[in-house]
């Protein structure tokens, strides 16, 4: 049927009905995006990429149209280390730039400095490191890979491969604790025994009494669970005293690249359960380090918080546009209806709506004798399983606190 | 108001009272600014700092109490350090003890009746008092000069490693977790009875308000303590502590007093801050963190009071400023700011500054 | 022969902690103890020597040579500090503070900006020697041995040549030393050169054993100057057994109880030292001397 001018005038008007009565998104200028991310201080190694991460995933949506139409704006600022500068900059972000959505962190403390601040002005917030576990709080979405992840996976497979004697290494606080807790109680269910435990405080590098104490243990295998640059000189000390033990880690080699920056064969033998690294050879990972390498050729390494990075953009821009609206409560209902979930570097992820954390394929990464990564093994889907079990349920209620396995959520 | 110092007549005079012998110490020998046009000058900046929530935004007001958090320590800082000749890395230790024992009290009292209030008195007290023990330790053990920043340094550390362990559910006091190194959350701001509702200060106006006025306060009273005898022998002490201790001043009472003093100032920061943000962590008793203050009263002027809470303020907002707008050059514009300071203004930018304005307006007068 | 193996490894412990508290605070104690400058900026220096020897290395140059660039490296760089900044600081001690601090700013911001978060290293040479049930790391005996010999190099350059009578008396009395013609103000230059090049020459050292971050200074500032000041302002006198006690206490609490205790119980033994002797080991030693 020919459209004559008058038509053409109704079906305009039609349109135009339409449209002004879609979801007013397009009208509404940019989505803006606040990052408060370590770029400088003793954080930077790890988290420079994140923020890069960030930006490829905007350029690419933004190319592809943005956000419903709506452009996505970054503001970004230098939370150089310091958990204060958490404070002080996501109070600006959220009542200042009024930012939609923010993406903020990388140590737990930052993440505890500024969860206060984010309830008090119900803010959105995704923390995309992984974490000793426990955060139930809705306003923040986790896309870092916790404990039952990591652990659950990594133990009972180095049990059955080297032996059932483990010598647990974690630095003295938080994260490093938790997840000993975490190792204690796997190895215990899987029959092993802990020959020892030592915990570092933060900062020391000097290691010649700890590598005794190992060697003079019955150890098959040493957890190493240390954090910053001056806990990471135990592998070059411990190679040079030839130790000799195979080592299993969940923060090593994923997130610092420490086969990359310490010389072959410090690192030698080492196993790692991590959601991403450069080396995965499928080819969505393929794919995703070429885009990366496009827009960012010196990128030193794109490590497991890049990629987290990069699927909680696309994330939200999903749950924006199912929900037709940047509102807060929105977008947790449709996180609440369980499926969202995306195709990433990483393979297929979910959030889970009880937590608000993210479903991880894990990859057990192999450090070869001259630093080369092999996997071994794949586990697929691993949900954090940990937090809705213990009685943690945000489509019901939010405590906005932190629980650890010696320190659940009250009984219901 | 009479220039002449305090002698001792006219204190035991009975015609002359002690609140207007206190209010002529206002001005005085050891402070900088005297005089009608000073005072109008304060004035007007006080009643500009009024009025300039309703010119403002949310945010800036809360940001603006933010920087006032931090003046209390620089002011202590400055009274230990520059007028007492202490150099002290030890007042983030105060402050990160009464942060803890404001975070310890409320969590375990609540937040009503006012009871918040009791736990800023509580952990002020208890910084002063634990820095009251720490300069016993030091000035009774005659240790002097550099050993003096040695000895804080180390004990910052000693309890910045110790708290940074306490993760485990073990370590708790009533109620409260201490939780190590991710820092102790979920304590109450500061609370004002009253009877239509609590008024809960969280950043914004109504604290703002209460922190200037806690600033006006205090700056008056520590002008009043450093014009009187006290502040006077602080600073013989500093200049020549053989010559003081000859006249028969016990300097070891003084230099404690005066640590005292500039510890319950860190401790009323360290309360302010937790209450201000709701979380207090070791890293806040760190190397960086004991630094800090340093700085900003290095920076700032540290021989005069006024110099000290100005300069102060100044600085934070400016490495606030630069860290938000220069990047990755923050850092290196705050190094160089440092090395320059040091060269070419040593007594402090704001304090060269008020000087060369002092002199400029003396020149003009004749 | 079992009681052989645990005397050698805990001596092992005891020069490893040793080592690093001499090795470290030489340059300071120099800087500090000679000229009552606080040199915060000490950590960098041991950057610069770190990375320099690491970049040497990597280019191709055999591991002590690399170490020598590193340490001349860290002392042209003092030289030249001295030259712009430090000079006008030598009677105001509190005033260094500020300003090494600003310049410690500006070397980790500035080699963040310019080299990056991290830097590839070069490996441990010398690889292990075992001993019983245990192994050990025989560069670290290396590093040991270094320490001793540092100490006896430095006596011999500071009490045996021209230029340590020169300097010495420089710093005790330097109206009398200019009077009798010596050129202060190089004598200054040189010697602070020389307590830079010390804290390269420790970076250098220990670069093959740790991660080359720019801050990675931080691990070293607390230990050199709570040794240094413990030590008194003798670096022979003081340093020197201020390092031998602490490093015991280090080693045997870390043994004992772990590296928390090891840590901690450093601090308040300083605390302590300070405490019973208010002029540091120098100043208590001295007193015999007499």
């Amino acid at each position: 049927m020919t459209l004559t001018p008058h038509g053409m005038r109704f079906a305009a008007l039609f349109v135009g009905a339409a449209i002004s009565g879609m979801p007013a998104l397009a009208q509404e200028g940019p989505i803006r995006i606040g990052v408060l991310e370590d770029q400088s201080g003793d954080f930077a190694a790890a988290t420079a990429v994140k923020v890069h991460a960030i930006e490829l995933a905007t350029k690419e949506i933004n190319d592809a149209g943005g956000i419903a139409g709506r452009p996505i704006e970054l503001v970004i600022y230098d939370t150089q280390s310091d958990n204060r500068r958490y404070q002080e900059f996501m109070r600006r972000v959220l009542q200042q730039d009024e930012v939609d959505v923010v993406f903020a962190g990388f140590s737990s403390a930052s993440r505890e400095a500024y969860r206060p601040i984010a309830n008090q002005f119900d803010g959105l917030v995704f923390y995309n490191n992984q974490y000793e576990g426990g955060v139930c709080d809705d306003n923040m979405i986790v896309t870092g890979a916790v404990p039952e992840q990591q652990f659950s996976t990594l133990i009972p497979w180095m049990m059955e491969e080297f032996g059932p004697n483990v010598y647990t290494l974690a630095a003295d606080y938080n994260f490093g604790q938790i997840s000993a807790e975490w190792v204690r109680q796997i190895v215990a269910e899987n029959g092993g025994t802990m020959v020892g435990e030592e915990f570092i405080p933060l900062g020391v590098s000097q290691f010649s009494q700890t590598i005794q104490n190992i060697q003079e243990s019955d150890a098959d295998f040493v957890v190493t669970l240390l954090v910053g640059s001056a806990q990471a000189s135990y592998y070059e000390q411990a190679a040079s005293a030839d130790v000799g033990l195979p080592m299993a880690s969940s923060v090593n080699v994923g997130q610092g690249y420490e086969h990359k920056r310490f010389n072959p064969p410090s690192l030698a033998n080492m196993f790692v359960t991590t959601n991403y690294i450069e080396e995965i050879d499928t080819p969505a990972s393929n794919d995703f380090v070429e885009r990366f390498r496009a827009m960012f050729p010196d990128e030193p390494y794109i490590n497991q918080e890049a990629a987290n990075s990069y699927i909680a953009v696309n994330l939200y821009k999903q749950m924006v546009e199912r929900a037709g609206t940047t509102d807060h409560d929105a977008i947790r209902a449709v996180l609440g209806e369980g499926d969202v979930c995306f195709d990433g570097p990483s393979g297929n992820v979910c959030l889970d709506p009880q937590s608000q954390h993210m479903s991880h394929t894990i990859y057990l990464a192999k450090v070869g004798d001259d630093h080369s990564i092999t996997f071994p093994r794949v586990w697929e889907n691993i949900e954090p399983y940990w937090l809705g079990d213990a009685g943690c349920d945000l489509t019901k209620n939010d405590p906005s606190a932190q629980y650890t396995p010696s320190n659940p959520p009250p009984a219901q | 108001m009479s220039n002449a110092p305090n002698t001792p007549e006219q204190i035991s005079h009975s015609s002359r009272s002690t609140v207007s012998t206190w209010l002529a110490r206002l001005e005085g020998p050891q402070t900088m600014g005297r005089g009608p046009a000073f005072w109008v000058a304060m004035a007007a900046l006080v009643l500009a700092a009024s009025c300039y929530p309703a010119f403002s935004d949310p945010y800036t007001i809360g940001n603006a109490a933010y920087f006032m958090v931090w003046t209390f320590m620089a002011m202590g800082l400055g009274i230990v350090w520059g007028y007492c000749g202490v150099l002290s890395f030890g007042q983030t230790a105060f402050f990160g003890l009464a942060g803890y024992a404001y975070g310890v009290v409320t969590i375990n009292v609540g937040a009503a009746f006012g009871l918040t209030w009791l736990a800023l008195v509580l952990s002020v007290a208890i910084g002063g008092a634990f820095a009251l023990l720490i300069g016993y330790f030091m000035f009774y053990g005659r240790i002097k000069g550099v050993f003096i920043g040695i000895v804080t340094l180390s004990v910052t550390l000693v309890l910045e490693t110790f708290m940074a362990q306490t993760a485990g559910p073990n370590w708790r006091i009533g109620d409260a977790r201490l939780n190590g190194f991710n820092g102790m959350s979920g304590m109450p701001p500061l609370t004002v009875p009253w009877p239509g509702g609590d008024i809960v200060l969280y950043s914004g106006t109504a604290l703002y308000f209460v922190l200037l006025a806690m600033v006006v306060v205090c700056y008056l009273g520590l002008r009043m303590l450093l014009n009187a005898p006290f502040g006077n022998v602080l600073v013989a002490i500093r200049e020549n502590p053989e010559r003081a201790e000859m006249l028969g001043y016990d300097i070891r009472l003084y230099q404690t007093l005066a640590f005292g003093l500039g510890g319950a100032l860190a401790a009323l920061s360290g309360t302010l801050y937790t209450a201000w943000g709701q979380y207090i962590t070791p890293s806040s008793m760190g190397l960086t963190a004991a630094a800090l203050p340093i700085v900003w009263v290095a920076v700032g002027g540290r021989r005069d009071i006024t110099a000290t809470l100005l300069g102060s303020i100044l600085v934070i907002a400016g490495f606030q400023t630069l860290t938000i707008y220069g990047s990755q050059y923050a850092l290196i514009v705050m190094g160089a700011l440092l090395v320059f300071t040091v060269l070419v203004a040593p007594d402090g930018l704001i304090a060269t500054a008020m000087d060369w304005i002092g002199r400029t307006l003396r020149r003009t007068k004749r | 022969m079992d009681f052989f193996h645990t005397i050698f490894s805990v001596m092992y412990q005891f020069g490893d902690a040793f080592a690093f508290l001499v090795i470290s605070c030489a340059g300071l104690a120099v800087i500090f103890g000679m000229m009552g400058i606080i040199n915060l900026a000490h950590g960098e220096f041991i950057m610069c020597g770190a990375y320099v020897t690491s970049a040497a290395g990597r280019a191709g140059l055999p591991l002590p040579l690399a170490i020598l660039c590193g340490a001349l490296a860290a002392a042209i760089v003092g030289i030249v500090v001295e030259r712009l900044v430090i000079r006008h600081l030598y009677q105001r001690p509190l005033d260094s503070i500020i300003a090494t601090w600003g310049i410690s700013l500006i070397a980790t911001q500035g080699v963040l900006i310019l080299l990056g978060p991290t830097m590839a290293g070069v490996g441990t040479p010398l690889g292990s020697m075992a001993l019983g049930e245990r192994s050990y790391s025989i560069y670290r005996l290396v590093l040991f041995a270094t320490s001793i010999g540092l100490l006896g190099s430095l006596y011999l350059l500071f009490y045996r040549t021209r230029f340590g009578v020169i300097s010495r008396a420089t710093i005790q009395k330097p109206a009398m030393a200019r009077a009798l013609g010596v050129d202060t103000r190089r004598v200054y230059g040189l010697t602070f050169g020389l307590g830079a090049g010390l804290a390269g020459l420790a970076g250098g050292l220990y670069a093959p054993t740790m991660t080359m971050v720019p801050t990675m200074g931080a691990t070293f500032i607390v230990e050199s100057f709570v040794t240094v000041v413990v030590g008194g302002a003798d670096i022979f006198v003081g340093a020197a057994p201020a390092a031998a006690v602490l490093a015991i206490i280090r080693a045997s609490l870390t043994a004992w109880y772990g590296h928390l205790f090891g840590q901690i119980g450093l601090l308040v033994a300083v605390i302590v030292v300070i405490r019973v002797m208010p002029g540091g080991l120098s100043g208590f030693l001295k007193r015999f001397q007499r």
